[in-house]
């Protein structure tokens, strides 16, 4: 793999959060994003495991990106990723099993996550240890931000809860839709729609 | 360059990372599976208690039940629930079968005479959300409770607060609906049977 200049850690770090937002900006992730995001714990839980599974896959395939075979990087991302997903999910099951099985397969679903087969080929195949760690940190944090601004929004409308504590004044009719898919779609396309409009603005 | 030299020179990275993976793999699974086993006891225990809610204590009834599943023999454990008097209150047992996405495990209970079923909690089960995963609601699970330790069918059209040998799939995942009864079919009578033999019931 051909090295590129070192990227400074700051942008890198940032990049995840806003401008190149796995979900929000490059739509990726999109599988867990609707899915568990009916409520915040198992929104939050899952991006812990994304950022678990981006550390540790960046950091294995940045040690080894001077030894990888072109043709073979693809498969060499799979093993890697699909052992640390594997061993997340033996964490789970073993310290926080109800969690574990209301993500149900999503977490075994990490594996074909395009989020961290794309930081490894963008970023961790081309870079040294330290930018690899901070672009994991970044987008596994940008990602469970979007993901826990979308549980967040579901659960409270769809509940009047959030982490199960009342938080909607007590004549709020709670919309059962919100928590079905029909409400992570609406709530991510108009999450979307906000992100392009200020998007726009901007530039 | 030879073919093993040049098999060896394209292929080396992967295997040895197979290699460190598979050792890596092996640490977490030996050193989580005692609290993974534990979880799991404790969850039996809960599904146990609330399908037998008369029971204040569960003890071991018979090990190494047999039931065969096609061409193997899967080995069951029988609890038996006792009441404070020291009556039986009933029996659960775990049990198995193959799911539309991947195994069902099961705990099921009887009443004391092996007669009814007291119904059924999902230990295991990576059905579809919101599909196959409504094995776990009332509206399918609870046309199990009472239901007699016979052959039961599926039936895509019914009433599910009538209870008897007929049960109501579930709209939307008959395959998951059929696998619950096929796992009930596997286990109830066979496990029946086995006790009657060990003389653990009549």
């Amino acid at each position: 793999m051909s090295q590129t200049a070192t990227p400074a850690l700051g942008p890198t770090f940032t990049a995840g959060l806003w401008k190149e937002n796995p979900v929000l900006r490059l739509l990726l992730g999109m599988c867990p994003t609707l899915a568990v995001t009916a409520a915040l714990k198992p929104a939050i839980t899952m991006g812990g495991c994304v950022i678990f599974v981006l550390i540790c896959s960046n950091i294995v395939v940045s040690l080894m990106r001077n030894l990888l075979k072109p043709h073979l990087r693809i498969l060499m991302f799979t093993l890697t990723i699909a052992t640390f997903v594997t061993i997340a999910d033996l964490i789970l099951k073993a310290f926080v099993p109800d969690m574990s099985a209301a993500l149900g397969p999503y977490v075994p679903l990490i594996i074909v996550n395009c989020i961290i087969i794309c930081r490894a080929e963008a970023c961790a195949s081309k870079n040294g240890l330290v930018v690899s760690v901070v672009d994991a940190i970044g987008m596994g944090l940008g990602f469970t931000l979007t993901l826990s601004v979308l549980a967040s929004i579901r659960e409270i409308l769809s509940t009047g809860k959030l982490l199960e504590v009342s938080v909607m004044p007590s004549g709020f009719v709670p919309w059962a839709a919100m928590g079905m898919p029909v409400g992570a779609f609406i709530t991510l396309g108009l999450i979307l729609g906000l992100v392009n409009i200020i998007t726009k603005k901007a530039s | 360059m030879s073919k093993v030299k040049f098999f060896m020179a394209q292929s080396w990275l992967l295997i040895v990372a197979a290699l460190l993976f598979g050792v890596l793999l092996a640490g977490a699974q030996t050193g989580l599976d005692p609290f993974i086993k534990a979880n799991e006891q404790k969850k039996l225990s809960d599904s146990m208690a609330l399908l037998i809610t008369d029971a204040k204590t569960f003890e071991l009834a018979a090990q190494d039940v047999e039931v065969p599943m096609g061409k193997k023999t899967v080995l069951s454990k029988v609890y038996k629930g006792v009441t404070e008097s020291g009556d039986i209150a009933g029996f659960a047992f775990v049990a198995e079968g193959a799911g539309f996405a991947d195994k069902i495990k099961l705990v099921i209970a009887t009443d004391p005479t092996f007669t009814n079923y007291m119904g059924y909690k999902v230990m295991f089960s990576n059905e579809t959300p919101g599909f196959g995963d409504k094995i776990k609601n009332d509206y399918y699970s609870q046309q199990y409770i009472g239901a007699p330790i016979q052959r039961l069918e599926l039936t895509k059209a019914g009433d599910n607060l009538v209870i008897d040998e007929r049960i109501v799939a579930i709209s939307g995942a008959t395959v998951s609906s059929d696998a619950v009864i096929k796992i009930f079919n596997t286990f109830g009578r066979k496990v029946k049977s086995q006790l009657q033999t060990k003389g653990v019931i009549q």
